[in-house]
């Protein structure tokens, strides 16, 4: 099976400084285990701070070479036109540039492949020719779905970490550098500025409540007092225990 | 429980005979009210009592005596709620909700809030695309269920390029969540419209969202397609609206790419206690830790533990809740014995639904309960086991 991994230029979450996104990494790992040829592709201006996927289980990256002005969609789409890959993995959003986490949709729709987004793990399909893909759902659930491989898949941090990190294999590694297409990029209207932190919703505090209140609000029922039984049995406890469990739906009932 | 209150010197001064020298009083004239009523704290008090206790105690939150009068009296006719109905809107906003199950998430509450924003700032409706209980008092004006059974993202989105394409919809709103993210971007792939995804602030004028890492913050006047974060915006908290279903001639959609799905749930033993659906938890109260285990599985639930239990070793220390332990994010959290430290309710501020066993009537944790049980968890614990094993023999 010939994979592709999509590599982003990401920066650390922490410092800031030029370094492969973490998810990226899990997918390469993904791609490692599912086993056969794989390929890492970039488009952007530098790949020197992607060389640490080498390391981390990617043998060859192929590295579209592309100013910051340019979209870097064109280039990969005929880059996997011309790779004729099977599989195609990318992150779910990357990590230091616009992290909308479209890029893939794009990329799936313009070559018209089925996209299955999250997945937390990968095997071979029922069937030749198919991949079976488990999604990860919020709250530990899986979701197994099966798709026709070429497909593009999108990986999620739930997957499986990452392979440490190879001074040989990296130092093994080859980048290949090829000139990308050059289109440049839709002008848009959006105005950047620095990033302010604004304050997250807390349940009904009211702004420039006291700190009692606050923790109050942070800590009270949502829905005011509920219902409240005062030494009832215990047999007639735990039936309404088990029944208001039911009516909220967190107990399916038999 | 009030009479008016005796202000002695305005008595005294209504009592007063003007003229003469000397001050005379007509004690036969009546003196005027003063509007403040006065409080009889013993009535108060004799409505705190709570009964059927050894020990005199009182319940200041007046919880029982409201409830006591709320059943006595036959309810008095309230007035109707009112409904908001929007009839000639000028322009929609549409919000697809992920609703799984028909219930509306918080995160979707926000969603409709957010299109309540948008859609008040120019008399425009708000068209859910779910179906979902309660659309009406989360703000919905408009209800169009999607024609897409099973998951199916890419006929979904097909199934909202038409309502896109079909009505006069100016926004369209998306949870920034699994489903809802990657139905957003599915459509924004499709129609070549702009997303502006994971919107962290949103106004009728500016929409904002982080990039770069957390460095730059994005600002532009809100697009057609936007993708909203948890917890950035208010759900709708005012009036109810009419939720009213419209009719939609959907066209013929073709089946996705996807072969087969299989919904495989979470094995709540082994899943982490951040992102635990439904957490059984055991404190002080709990000595029989081996019918705590016992009745967590039979719930089918996650354990977990107040600092006392696992200081004392009894738990370990992962399953800890609270602001030293874990936050949960549960949708249910069921406290066996546990009175409910301050910080301990933070760890579980975010459950929207709490029920608690408790000997102590005045805990906090009783406060917080959806459904308090003023009772020993060590007698109510068996007989939840023996009840649940009823049902799946019989």
């Amino acid at each position: 099976m010939r994979i592709a991994v999509l590599l982003s230029a990401g920066r650390h979450a922490v410092s800031g400084r030029p370094a492969p996104v973490p998810v990226e990494l899990q997918a390469i790992r993904l791609a490692h285990d599912l086993g056969g040829e794989v390929t890492g592709l970039h488009a952007g201006p530098d790949a020197a701070p992607l060389k640490d996927t080498l390391g981390h289980g990617l043998p060859r990256l192929v590295h579209h070479r592309i100013t910051v002005a340019d979209d870097p969609l064109p280039s990969l789409a005929a880059a996997l036109i011309e790779g004729a890959f099977d599989l195609v993995l990318a992150g779910r959003t990357g990590q230091g540039g616009e992290d909308t986490g479209l890029l893939p949709y794009a990329l799936a729709r313009q070559l018209s492949l089925p996209l299955v987004p999250d997945a937390a793990a990968l095997a071979e399909g029922p069937q030749s020719g198919t991949l079976s893909v488990e999604q990860a759902l919020p709250r530990g659930a899986r979701r197994r779905l099966v798709v026709h491989v070429p497909a593009l898949v999108t990986v999620h941090p739930a997957a499986p970490a990452a392979l440490p990190f190879a001074f040989a294999a990296a130092r093994r590694g080859a980048v290949e550098a090829r000139p990308g297409l050059v289109a440049p990029r839709a002008p848009t209207q959006i105005e950047e500025r620095p990033y302010r932190a604004r304050p997250k919703l807390i349940a009904k505090a009211a702004a420039g409540a006291s700190a009692a209140e606050r923790l109050k609000a942070a800590t009270e029922a949502a829905s005011g007092g509920g219902r409240l039984l005062v030494d009832p049995l215990p047999e007639e406890a735990a039936r309404e225990i088990l029944t208001h469990l039911r009516d909220i739906g967190v107990l399916r009932s038999r | 429980m009030t009479r008016p209150r005796k202000n002695p010197r305005t008595e005294r001064a209504a009592h007063r005979v003007e003229g003469g020298a000397r001050p005379r009083f007509d004690l036969a004239a009546t003196a005027k009210e003063t509007g403040r009523p006065r409080r009889d704290p013993r009535g108060e008090e004799r409505l705190a009592l709570v009964p059927g206790t050894a020990r005199r105690r009182l319940d200041r939150t007046q919880r029982i005596a409201a409830t006591a009068i709320s059943q006595a009296p036959a309810p008095s006719a309230e007035a109707a709620p009112t409904v908001r109905i929007i009839a000639e809107p000028a322009y929609l906003v549409a919000v697809v909700p992920d609703a799984s199950g028909g219930r509306l998430t918080p995160h979707d509450r926000q969603l409709l809030g957010a299109a309540r924003i948008l859609a008040d700032a120019g008399g425009g409706a708000v068209l859910a695309l779910a179906e979902a209980d309660d659309l009406a008092s989360a703000g919905a004006d408009r209800v169009l269920a999607l024609p897409v059974a099973g998951y199916d993202p890419e006929a979904k989105a097909l199934a909202v390029q038409a309502i896109l394409a079909g009505l006069d919809i100016r926004h369209a709103l998306f949870p920034e969540s699994p489903d809802g993210g990657d139905l957003a971007r599915r459509l924004a792939a499709m129609t070549g419209e702009e997303l502006f995804a994971g919107a962290e602030s949103l106004s009728p004028k500016a929409v904002t969202r982080a990039a770069q890492g957390r460095r730059i913050e994005q600002r532009r006047a809100p697009p057609r397609l936007i993708s909203i974060k948890a917890d950035a915006v208010a759900a709708h908290s005012g009036a109810r609206h009419e939720a009213r279903p419209v009719e939609f001639g959907f066209p013929a959609i073709a089946l996705g790419a996807i072969l087969s799905a299989d919904f495989i749930p979470a094995d709540p033993a082994k899943v982490s206690l951040a992102e635990a659906e439904f957490v059984v938890s055991a404190g002080n109260g709990v000595s029989d830790f081996n019918a705590f285990r016992a009745l967590v599985a039979a719930l089918n639930a996650t354990p977990g533990a107040s600092r006392v239990v696992c200081d004392a070793g009894l738990m370990p220390r992962a399953a800890q809740v609270g602001a030293s332990g874990t936050v949960l994010e549960a949708n249910c959290y069921f406290a066996l014995g546990i009175a409910g430290a301050p910080q301990h309710l933070q760890g579980v501020a975010r459950c929207e639904h709490v029920v608690a066993v408790n000997t102590d009537l005045h805990a906090a944790m009783i406060e917080r309960a959806g459904l308090a049980v003023v009772a020993d968890a060590q007698q109510v614990m068996p007989a939840l086991l023996k009840l649940l094993d009823k049902e799946a023999g019989g």
